[in-house]
């Protein structure tokens, strides 16, 4: 009986230095260790023999059980251990893990921060349609017909008497039917003009109105609000200046220049070195489009304005040709 | 349009330097958009005068010549036939810039140094006028007035001696479209009245109504017309002032009558035509419509076709001229015209407005008309022209003006309150000071009552009508930067009004999942526009093909954008842009704003991979699970669980995969696939997933007000379960029913895994969901949720024939 257990032992031994791969061993394993392998089937053996010997037998495979399984952990350790991949060293410098972020195109980021300087004087945002009629984008806007005025913005017809709004000033209309005074909002939007597209100009491009109507507006307070405004968007130390001009919904009609902020108003490419830089137009609002809305206008006064949100982007961003804008080319947009 | 400031100083004496003048007249309203003076091109060339003539020792051609300058005299080598002793010459010294080079073919400038020609010394060099940039002659040297004197800069004696003004005039003030005009306004700056040109005529006896006659058909268009005749004149180039300064503001000289309406125009903003008189049939002007499609040849030489509409001058037979536009061919001065008659009327502007936009063509006198002349100096005009025209071409004034003035127009008469004018700019100006502004520009007003002034508005400004008018003259003369910059806060947010915020946190939620924003132009080309199978609407007058329709969708736009951008190599694309969309939505309502649709839109397109590549993120391309679950965040966010998908699985116009968005149970939008048809047609490779949603219907849905809900005082299990179910059944079948049976206590259903294999069979596949289970009033025990699994296997398995995986 011993022999045949020495016998055993080696041949175990053997076999789980044979084995090579964790499923061999499991199969040693089953052979020689498992419920009914041949190491239980041993003790099945020891009531054969004779009872005077069975203790040190019995101890003799009790032993070779207990070291047949350390054998078997240790090979089993060292098999996994040489199948497990390498671990890598740490290694911090590995890119982070990150979801993507996205950007405002950069048209709505100048617009955005237009509107909250006026927004934060207690403006209200409002809006109106891109087709619009004759009526709104002109008529009401005191652009009789047949008037050299309407040469000052080219537009695109869609019929006879319906268009694509030239400028965000119907909204000043549409506004106005529906409230009374007093009235104080900005109306940003697309606006639409039939010229040629060229790194200056676009055929489609953003304005942003403003209107404020109340008893004792007067253009004193327009030049205080918006001199406020350009300020707040363009630094305090901008210089600037109102000079009269010519639009039929406003009079007395203005514009506004600031002092160059490229050059400080010493002169350069972009102020065509006049060293000034126009950047909006305004206006106290005319009788007649008072009249138009309904308005009493000897109880109420107002005044408007209105500014192009694109060439203010370009300045900002230093971009020389406006075409890139609706491109939208993503590592142009991802710039900002 | 330029000014001359030569020119102006007829009028008005002053003494700005060029930039200061435009920098008040820009303050006043009038831009000047540049400004140019004549004379620096010509600095360093002086007048000097021939002492001295030698031939040159070394050139038989050459000679020597000591020249005269104001201080000194320098020795010149001259090379010109022309060269006498005594002459006034342009002399250009050592450092002058010479304006043309004549031996070089580009007659490009050069400046002049000192050199030795031919071994003798040269200190200067006498132009020629070619050399001068004045004409062609390159023969000799240009040879001066006896009268030029000695070391004065030469631009004096070749009218050059002049700063031009270019400015933009705003289409109200047609009275600053003339010399004049300009000068009053100078007036106001310097504080002075102008100085209008003295006319004085020499008629004849014979009266002209003998020899013309004047009839207006259509006094409506034309309610005054005016008339002179000239017998005798002598047809010839003007004199060179005359030249010179039509030159200098850019009008080309033709001949002395021509040239003298062309002064007056430029000199009054008042255009004239001249007719030669011998050519109008039966003496006689007819003022009347033309006849619909009668062709003219207008003296450009065009073939014009006209309209009813078009007010025309015509004789006893034929059309001579289109009124306030061009005249005609057969009626042209020209070298053998001896007898003139001159116009000078007054046309309607909306009329000259129509035919000039009618027939594309528009001048110098259109371009006055159409914004209103001057109606009351017709016969000051007519005879500042008949004078000069005796002064340049002789001739004999025929005694008279013919004047068909039949409605005299009245001043306008504005009544002006001074509490208004305050009112509107923010003033405290006294009736006084109103008045004297108003002055400067001569506007006659007198003081009525307390508060009032009347202005009897000059003829000349005809875009003063109503009190408001005169508020801006006051403010403009006032000065606009010394009105008080001021604000009284009125804070009122009773209509606190934000149009803009669902597009605001739209755009921020976005930016945040990693969408680029892009923007995009709403007019498109038809071809693309159309492939979504929309009809879109054109425009009448395109600024180009390609933009040519207003978009029915965002979606073409999109992958036109996702196009230019993967041509650039960039192929991972998360894009999203809000913006309108048209539709037509009634062909019979064309002509109304009610037959057009206007749509504020979201749209999402995904294309390439759906996390950036980098180390440690899957390479996954997107698919329509992606853009399904970015729709879904987005409206669970915004929406809660007021939407919801209808799944068509088909096809419409360019997409598969559609899934149609309902929120509010009413149709908000979409999400699919482009189908790879379309994208091949585009030569897009990339598979295309988008998504589009109206943004009112977000608007509608979105769940803004928030209620706190009492978060949960016992705690939940969680428990998964794996369902097999059959291949094909939609999970959200199984998990509709694991809800329904799940009832109260199933809180939560999460799909984890969807599995197929072998030991499931064939045709089946498992679903895999972890389950959360909650009760309200106290701690689920584990029999108590094994008890909901068990009666949602068995309710899965009746309705669904589900088994539990094992």
């Amino acid at each position: 009986m011993l022999d045949i257990i020495e016998k055993t032992r080696e041949e175990f031994l053997n076999e789980v230095q044979q084995a090579d791969t964790l499923q061999k061993l499991e199969q040693v394993r089953i052979k020689y260790l498992a419920r009914n392998g041949i190491i239980a089937s041993l003790f099945d053996k020891i009531k054969t023999i004779d009872v005077a010997e069975r203790p040190s037998v019995g101890k003799v495979l009790n032993e070779l059980r207990q070291s047949a399984l350390k054998v078997y952990e240790e090979r089993k350790s060292q098999i996994e251990k040489a199948a497990k991949p390498r671990e890598l060293p740490f290694d911090i410098t590995l890119p982070g893990r990150y979801k993507p972020i996205g950007t405002k195109h950069p048209i709505t980021q100048v617009m955005e921060e237009i509107k909250d300087i006026f927004i934060s004087m207690g403006f209200s945002v409002e809006t109106g349609p891109e087709i619009e009629s004759d009526y709104y984008n002109f008529e009401a806007l005191n652009f009789p017909a047949e008037h050299p005025a309407r040469d000052m913005q080219d537009t695109i017809f869609i019929t006879d008497k319906i268009l694509l709004r030239t400028h965000t000033s119907p909204v000043q209309i549409r506004v106005m039917e529906k409230r009374k005074p007093p009235v104080r909002a900005i109306m940003p939007g697309w606006v639409y003009r039939n010229e040629a597209v060229s790194a200056r100009s676009l055929a489609a491009f953003h304005q942003i109105e403003g209107l404020y109507v109340d008893k004792g507006v007067t253009f004193s307070e327009l030049k205080g609000t918006l001199v406020a405004f350009a300020r707040q968007f363009y630094g305090s130390s901008i210089k600037y200046r109102f000079r009269p001009s010519f639009f039929p919904f406003t009079e007395p009609s203005a514009e506004m220049d600031i002092s160059c902020y490229l050059c400080s108003g010493k002169g350069c490419r972009v102020c065509k070195f006049s060293g000034w830089l126009e950047i909006l137009g305004a206006g106290m609002v005319h009788p007649n489009v008072f009249k138009a809305v309904g308005y009493d206008y000897e109880k109420y006064t107002g005044y408007a304005f209105g500014m192009g949100i694109e060439r203010t982007a370009l300045l900002r961003y230093g971009i020389d040709d406006i075409r890139i804008l609706y491109e939208n080319d993503v590592r142009f947009l991802k710039q900002f | 349009m330029k000014i001359s400031e030569n020119w102006l100083k007829k009028y008005i004496g002053f003494k700005l330097a060029p930039e200061n003048l435009s920098e008040r007249l820009l303050m006043l309203g009038l831009e000047v958009e540049a400004y140019e003076d004549l004379s620096e091109k010509y600095a360093g060339i002086v007048v000097g005068e021939v002492v001295e003539i030698q031939n040159h020792p070394n050139a038989d051609r050459l000679t020597v010549c000591k020249v005269s300058t104001e201080d000194s005299i320098k020795q010149v080598v001259c090379g010109a036939p022309n060269v006498k002793i005594g002459q006034k010459v342009a002399l250009a010294l050592p450092g002058a810039i010479i304006p043309r080079n004549q031996h070089d073919k580009e007659g490009e400038p050069f400046r002049l140094e000192s050199a030795k020609i031919r071994g003798v010394d040269s200190e200067g060099m006498m132009c020629s006028e070619a050399e001068l940039d004045l004409g062609e002659n390159a023969e000799g040297i240009l040879v001066l007035d006896s009268s030029a004197r000695v070391g004065d800069p030469v631009a004096k004696y070749i009218g050059k001696n002049d700063v031009i003004y270019e400015i933009s005039v705003t289409p109200n003030r047609a009275d600053c479209l003339s010399h004049i005009g300009v000068a009053r306004e100078i007036g106001a700056i310097v504080n002075k009245k102008i100085k209008y040109p003295e006319i004085k005529l020499r008629e004849s006896k014979e009266s002209v109504a003998k020899y013309a006659k004047v009839e207006v058909l259509d006094t409506e268009k034309c309610p005054r017309y005016s008339a002179r005749v000239i017998r005798n004149v002598k047809i010839g180039p003007s004199p060179k002032w005359l030249q010179d300064l039509l030159n200098s503001v850019g009008m080309r000289p033709i001949n002395n009558v021509v040239d003298v309406t062309n002064f007056v125009l430029l000199e009054y903003g008042h255009p004239l035509h001249a007719f030669d008189y011998d050519k109008l049939s039966g003496h006689k002007i007819i003022v009347k419509t033309a006849k619909e499609g009668e062709q003219f040849l207008t003296l450009d030489g065009k073939q014009r076709t006209l309209n009813s509409d078009v007010l025309m001058i015509c004789d006893a037979e034929k059309p001579v001229a289109i009124a306030g536009v061009m005249g005609g061919a057969n009626t042209e001065i020209s070298a053998d015209t001896k007898n003139v008659l001159l116009e000078s009327a007054y046309f309607s502007p909306p009329c000259i407005r129509r035919t000039s936009k009618y027939l594309g063509l528009s001048t110098e006198a259109s371009y006055r008309f159409e914004r209103g002349t001057d109606i009351n100096i017709t016969v000051e005009t007519v005879n500042r022209a008949a004078q000069l025209i005796q002064e340049l071409a002789g001739g004999e004034v025929l005694k008279g003006v013919i004047d068909v003035y039949p409605k005299k127009k009245k001043p306008a008469i504005v009544k002006v309150r001074v509490s208004r004018v305050n009112n509107i700019v923010g003033t405290a100006l006294s009736k006084k000071e109103i008045v004297s502004l108003l002055k400067k520009i001569e506007l006659p007003s007198k003081p009525v009552s307390r508060d009032e002034i009347i202005v009897e508005v000059p003829s000349f400004r005809n875009d003063i009508k109503e009190e408001i008018d005169i508020i801006e003259e006051v403010a403009r003369l006032y000065g606009y930067n010394k009105i008080e910059t001021k604000t009284h806060a009125n804070i009122d947010f009773s209509f606190n009004v934000r149009k803009d915020t669902l597009e605001n946190e739209l755009r921020e939620y976005l930016v945040g999942s990693g969408f680029n924003e892009i923007l995009t132009i709403s007019l498109q080309d038809e071809q693309s526009m159309s492939l979504t199978g929309d009809n879109p609407i054109r425009t009448l007058n395109p600024v180009s093909e390609e933009m040519s329709v207003l978009r029915p969708s965002l979606v073409l736009s999109a992958i036109k954008t996702v196009k230019s951008n993967l041509y650039h190599g960039i192929k991972h694309l998360r894009l999203f842009e809000i913006g309108n969309v048209f539709h037509l939505k009634d062909e019979q309502l064309r002509n109304s704003l009610d037959g057009y649709n206007e749509e504020l839109h979201l749209l999402l397109i995904l294309c390439g991979n759906y996390t950036p590549v980098t180390y440690g993120n899957s390479m996954r391309k997107v698919d329509i699970l992606d853009i399904k679950g970015e729709v879904s965040a987005l409206l669970s966010k915004f929406c809660l669980d007021n939407y919801r998908f209808i799944y068509y699985d088909t096809y419409k116009d360019i997409y598969e995969q559609v899934v149609t968005v309902e929120i509010n149970n009413e149709y908000a939008g979409f999400f699919g696939k482009i189908v790879r048809e379309i994208s091949e047609k585009l030569d897009i490779e990339e598979p295309l997933y988008v998504c589009e949603l109206k943004i009112d219907s977000i608007q509608k849905g979105w769940a803004r007000e928030r209620k706190f809900t009492v978060l949960p005082k016992y705690p939940s299990v969680l428990r998964d379960l794996a369902l097999v179910v059959d291949i094909t059944l939609p999970q959200e079948a199984l998990e509709k029913v694991i809800w329904e049976a799940g009832k109260p206590l199933c809180k939560k259903v999460s799909l984890f895994d969807v599995y197929i294999g072998q030991q499931l069979g064939e045709s089946k596949k498992s679903l895999a969901y972890n389950i959360e289970f909650r009760a309200e009033d106290h701690t689920l025990t584990d029999q108590e949720v094994d008890k909901v699994i068990e009666k949602i296997i068995e309710y899965a398995h009746r309705e669904l024939n589900a088994v539990l995986r094992k």
